[in-house]
């Protein structure tokens, strides 16, 4: 390709700054109204000069247990991340290498329980929980959000370990390995960008849930999502918090897609074979 | 203890058989050659013998135990790939650490043993590389130094030499045949390159299409070709084949009759396929009566050979002279078949008539 002219340099990058400036709105409106104070929230124009003030947030911890939900939030999401990586990974290695003519049906199979609209089996998990006790437990969102990342984590993983080399996985049993240490040592750090991507995809998912986070907790295993929303009551929308509690919850998303990036590298298998 | 058998092993991909009842010995520190062209079913043997793939058929042996359902793991083999198969997510030397992390020596037996082969090799300099920063030629020895520094008892290479160039070739093949010497290894050899197999082996097993064609020193199967298979794949420039018939007790083609030579045994009427080596096809003088009319076509000088391509009746012969004596192109001259060196084969089955 030609070196880019100035001309399409500046297209370009006009371009990236208008898609830059739609994405970062909600975020900037987030920010700047978690520290606006109350009475100046709505004025219009919306002020950009204001003085900051930090008692959402200060109330947002005071009034609330807000740091025991985060760290509840935190708990299903890496819970049900760290499960549902090691268990798609498994899946996915067995669909990866047997060699049988209807192993992509049980693959589409696995996939198409992804499919399924949530809010069908929120009452049937309900009941399920209720019966067994786990009814506002942290246990209870794990065991849900598994069912829906370990389909993904097949699907993601399958891809990346079709990409390594047999060859590989055999050069490493003649050389004295058996399955367990070849897929451990060989297969899966070959896959890694495949964990990464697919722990991203986990994480964000199980973070981000509402539905299942409302229906099946109570006050003891509420996360994050759902606590800010409870400072939405038919009398008054408490703005300044639900915005602070937004930001916070922001924060542990960004922090995890930046480690894992690291992992995000292409051709690690390059040079294996011929 | 690491002798090879292999007991009428049969390979089959599904309803497709490749490796067709395989019989095989292979002594303990025997270096066996596996030699055939490409498709013939060279890898998918070595393979079998490295429990990389099931043997579908037969039994298959190492140092008298019967292996057939040994994981490759358990076999105590070590093997070079035809494509490699380097760790990309290791150094050269964390290729060789990892080839002897399960045999749990101790470390300064592995560093040694790892600078030892390094050297041998020339990858002194590239230890801390991966492979993605090698050049083919320079994976190929990797590849070679993960499975020396095991020192195993039986040595598997496929085509370990077919990514060097000419003079890296000879050198590693020089090593190759050393290391045997020292180690007295065990050794299977798969190769397409006759030079590589006649330099190197112990005993040459000439494979086509599945089926073993012949076993036996480089010595014998040049000397003594079973078939007609053998006879052209052994050998270059490659034997000349003519078609013959056996009348009143000599072999007659294109209006020539040869003495057959006492070794032979033949029906009178007999349909037979005749070999003569270039090199045994000699010039003779143009009042030689038992001389053939032969027209030089092209002529291949080589140093200290020439390669005369003739036209010998309908047949296309290639014969090799000494480069002084060597004929321009167009001419026709007079040549003469060492009736010493004929071989004769049956037309039909391709099969040896040798007693
Ligand atoms: N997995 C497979 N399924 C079906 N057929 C196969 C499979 N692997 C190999 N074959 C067939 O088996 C035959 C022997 O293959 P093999 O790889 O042993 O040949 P080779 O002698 O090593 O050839 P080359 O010199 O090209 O490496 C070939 O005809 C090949 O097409
Ligand atoms: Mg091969």
């Amino acid at each position: 390709m030609d070196k880019p002219s100035t001309r399409q340099a500046i297209l370009v990058y006009t371009l990236l700054a208008i898609i830059l400036i739609v994405f970062m709105m909600p975020i900037y409106l987030i920010v700047s109204s978690s520290v606006k104070p109350s009475p100046i929230m709505f004025q219009k124009p919306p002020a950009f000069i204001f003085p900051v003030t930090w008692e959402h947030y200060v109330d947002l911890f005071t009034m609330r247990p807000f740091a025991k939900f985060i760290m509840n939030s935190l708990i299903v999401a890496l819970g049900s991340t760290a499960f549902s990586v090691f268990m798609g990974s498994l899946g996915a290695y067995a669909i990866s290498r047997i060699r049988h003519k209807r192993i992509n049906d049980v693959a589409f199979w696995i996939l198409s329980m992804r499919m399924f609209p949530p809010i069908a089996v929120v009452v049937p998990y309900y009941i399920i929980f209720k019966t067994v006790g786990l009814l506002d437990t942290p246990l209870a969102l794990i065991i849900v959000y598994s069912t829906a990342n370990i389909p993904l984590t097949v699907w993601l993983m399958k891809g990346f370990f079709d990409e390594v080399p047999t060859a590989l996985e055999e050069a490493a049993s003649v050389d004295g390995y058996g399955l367990v240490e070849t897929f451990w040592r060989i297969t899966l750090p070959l896959a890694a960008p495949g964990l990464a991507v697919s722990a991203v995809f986990c994480f964000i998912f199980s973070w981000n849930e509402f539905l299942f986070a409302l229906m099946l907790t109570g006050s003891e295993a509420q996360t994050a999502t759902v606590a800010v929303m409870s400072f939405w009551s038919s009398d008054a929308v408490q703005w300044g918090r639900i915005m602070a509690g937004s930001f916070i919850i922001l924060i542990p998303g960004v922090i995890f897609v930046l480690t894992c990036q690291r992992w995000l590298v292409r051709g690690l298998t390059m040079g294996s074979v011929k | 203890m690491s002798a090879i058998t292999l007991r009428n092993v049969v390979k089959r991909y599904g309803a497709v058989q490749v490796v067709h009842g395989v019989d095989l010995t292979i002594d303990e520190g025997e270096f066996v050659v596996l030699l055939g062209p490409s498709g013939c079913g060279k890898t998918t043997t070595l393979r079998m013998v490295a429990g990389l793939e099931d043997v579908s058929e037969g039994e298959l042996s190492i140092g008298g135990r019967v292996v057939n359902n040994l994981a490759p793991k358990d076999r105590g083999v070590a093997m070079v790939f035809q494509n490699y198969a380097l760790y990309p997510h290791m150094t050269v030397r964390q290729n060789m650490e990892f080839a002897l992390r399960p045999m749990k020596l101790e470390k300064s037996v592995v560093d040694k043993r790892i600078a030892d082969t390094a050297e041998i090799l020339g990858l002194s300099p590239l230890m801390e590389r991966r492979p993605a920063q090698l050049s083919g030629g320079q994976r190929q020895r990797v590849a070679m130094g993960r499975a020396m520094v095991r020192t195993p008892k039986v040595f598997l290479f496929d085509e370990p030499l077919s990514n060097l160039d000419a003079k890296l070739r000879t050198q590693v093949r020089w090593e190759i045949g050393k290391l045997h010497q020292r180690l007295g290894t065990t050794v299977l050899y798969v190769t397409h390159d006759q030079v590589e197999a006649m330099t190197l082996a112990d005993k040459i097993v000439i494979m086509r299409d599945g089926y073993v064609e012949q076993v036996g020193t480089p010595e014998e199967v040049f000397a003594h070709p079973k078939t007609t298979f053998v006879a052209t794949f052994i050998g270059s420039p490659a034997m000349n084949m003519i078609d013959g018939r056996i009348e009143s007790g000599r072999m007659v083609a294109e209006g020539i009759s040869f003495a057959i030579p006492a070794r032979y045994h033949v029906s009178e009427g007999q349909a037979v396929t005749l070999g003569i080596r270039p090199s045994e096809i000699k010039i003779a003088a143009s009042d030689d009566a038992g001389a053939l009319d032969a027209r030089v076509e092209v002529t291949e000088y080589l140093g200290n050979e020439a390669l005369l391509d003739l036209r010998i009746g309908r047949h296309e012969m290639v014969a090799e002279v000494p480069a002084a004596d060597r004929v321009e192109p167009g001419r026709t001259i007079r040549v003469r078949f060492n009736e010493a060196a004929l071989h004769l084969f049956d037309a039909q089955t391709g099969k040896t008539l040798a007693l």
